[in-house]
């Protein structure tokens, strides 16, 4: 019998009923021309698939990713607390893919630490103090000294709380990563610390005060009733963030 | 209808990879591919309510993929505009493994069909979608996306390894 292309192609991509299919396969079995161009119809489909599985790996563009994301960005600096919230519940329906930013965060962390132990520690963000790490810098300059509705500041600050230690906390964010800290022994220690989705496009600087998923979730799980309006957190400021 | 619809979002958002993966097939180029997803993707998420619940939703994204890229092509050429050419920097270098070679290789194959053809080989070899759904995508006859397909085939096996079969 003589099997035509287009029915050895069909045999390949599983489209043959049962009977359809074990006629092609008895006739494989004493034909060695047409198993070898079934064989080669197979190879084409491996090769063509693979050639374009890379594109499932690779990092998703900003601008796609936020077109479903649908995450309203604070517009103000103080966040609203409530708001924050159903941000974050809004982006916890979000799958695997979305939470790359938070697995780049810990890229992010070890190039920051590299360059502290390279010794250029000089005008570092972030440091390690006692085996924890602790804000440096602007960012630890922003926190100690920056109200939440400060614009335009290289770091920013959103939201302040006390949390369930009775230590102050903060969330800030750069254009790269963004985190919650709180305060311990004088230091801004940083519970948390994600990328920002910004990072990879670099083009939105002001989008950066959108706070990724994990902060939004380390906040929740720390605070102790609401976050401080904007007079308490002025109160704290002044009092250096003693309790 | 809200709730259906943040649905709809939310698989979308699980579909996106595989999106670019077909708009890689169907534009030949990154920027463009990208540009084409995120088209396709504004018009779907203004009319989830045309989606069937219980058919397939890849599909139906497809097409709108397909129908957005036809428009594109056609656009193009009436403000004599030229579609970027294929992937540019993709090069060989000293660590590429031959798996790697492979794939540039077989890329610039696919981008050396026609639009229909690279259409099918990207839905039934790059997305592994039945005839019929394919068809389907695509608003053609099954016995014409089979003819399509077949071709398509003969003509990539053409550029990569000389005639079908001669290399088992």
């Amino acid at each position: 019998m003589n099997w035509t292309d287009e029915s050895l192609m069909a045999f390949v991509d599983g489209e043959l009923d049962t009977d359809q299919r074990a006629a092609v396969e008895s006739a494989l079995a004493g034909d060695v021309a047409l198993r070898a161009r079934v064989a080669a119809l197979q190879t084409q489909r491996r090769r063509v698939s693979a050639a374009f599985a890379g594109v499932l790996d690779e990092p998703m563009p900003d601008r796609l990713a936020s077109l479903l994301a649908n995450a309203p960005a604070p517009s103000a600096a103080v966040v609203d607390l409530s708001a924050a919230r159903s941000a974050r519940a809004q982006r916890r329906a979000l799958p695997a893919w979305a939470q790359w930013g938070g697995m780049a965060a810990s890229v992010v962390l070890g190039m920051l630490l590299g360059a502290q132990f390279a010794g250029r520690a000089g005008d570092a963000s972030l440091g390690v103090r006692d085996g924890r790490l602790v804000a440096g810098g602007t960012i630890d300059q922003a926190l100690s000294t920056q109200l939440a509705s400060a614009g335009g500041a290289p770091v920013a600050v959103q939201l302040s709380f006390v949390d369930r230690d009775g230590a102050y906390c903060r969330t800030f964010s750069t254009t790269t990563l963004a985190g919650l800290a709180c305060r311990r022994d004088g230091q801004w220690a940083v519970q948390t610390l994600a990328a920002t989705s910004v990072a990879a496009e670099g083009t939105l600087r002001q989008a950066a005060t959108s706070l990724p998923r994990e902060v939004l979730d380390a906040v929740d799980r720390r605070i102790a009733g609401e976050a401080l309006d904007a007079t308490r957190e002025r109160q704290a400021r002044d009092q250096g963030w003693h309790r | 209808m809200a709730e259906s619809s943040q649905n709809v979002r939310e698989q979308l958002a699980a579909l996106l990879p595989r999106l670019r993966r077909f708009g890689r097939t169907l534009a030949r180029h990154r920027e463009d591919a990208d540009d084409l997803v995120q088209i396709a993707l504004e018009r779907a998420l203004t009319r989830t309510d045309q989606w069937q619940p219980g058919t397939r939703l890849d599909s139906w994204v497809f097409r709108i993929m397909q129908n957005a890229w036809i428009d594109e092509t056609r656009a193009r050429e009436r403000r004599g505009q030229t579609l970027l050419a294929e992937e540019e920097g993709e090069h060989v270098g000293v660590s590429t493994t031959d798996a790697q070679i492979d794939a540039i290789a077989v890329r610039k194959a696919v981008a050396q069909l026609n639009d229909d053809q690279r259409a099918v080989v990207g839905l039934v070899l790059v997305e592994g979608l039945p005839y019929k759904e394919a068809a389907e995508v695509l608003g053609v006859p099954i016995g014409t996306l089979t003819s399509r397909l077949a071709r398509a085939r003969e003509t990539l096996q053409a550029l990569l390894d000389g005639p079908l079969g001669a290399r088992a």
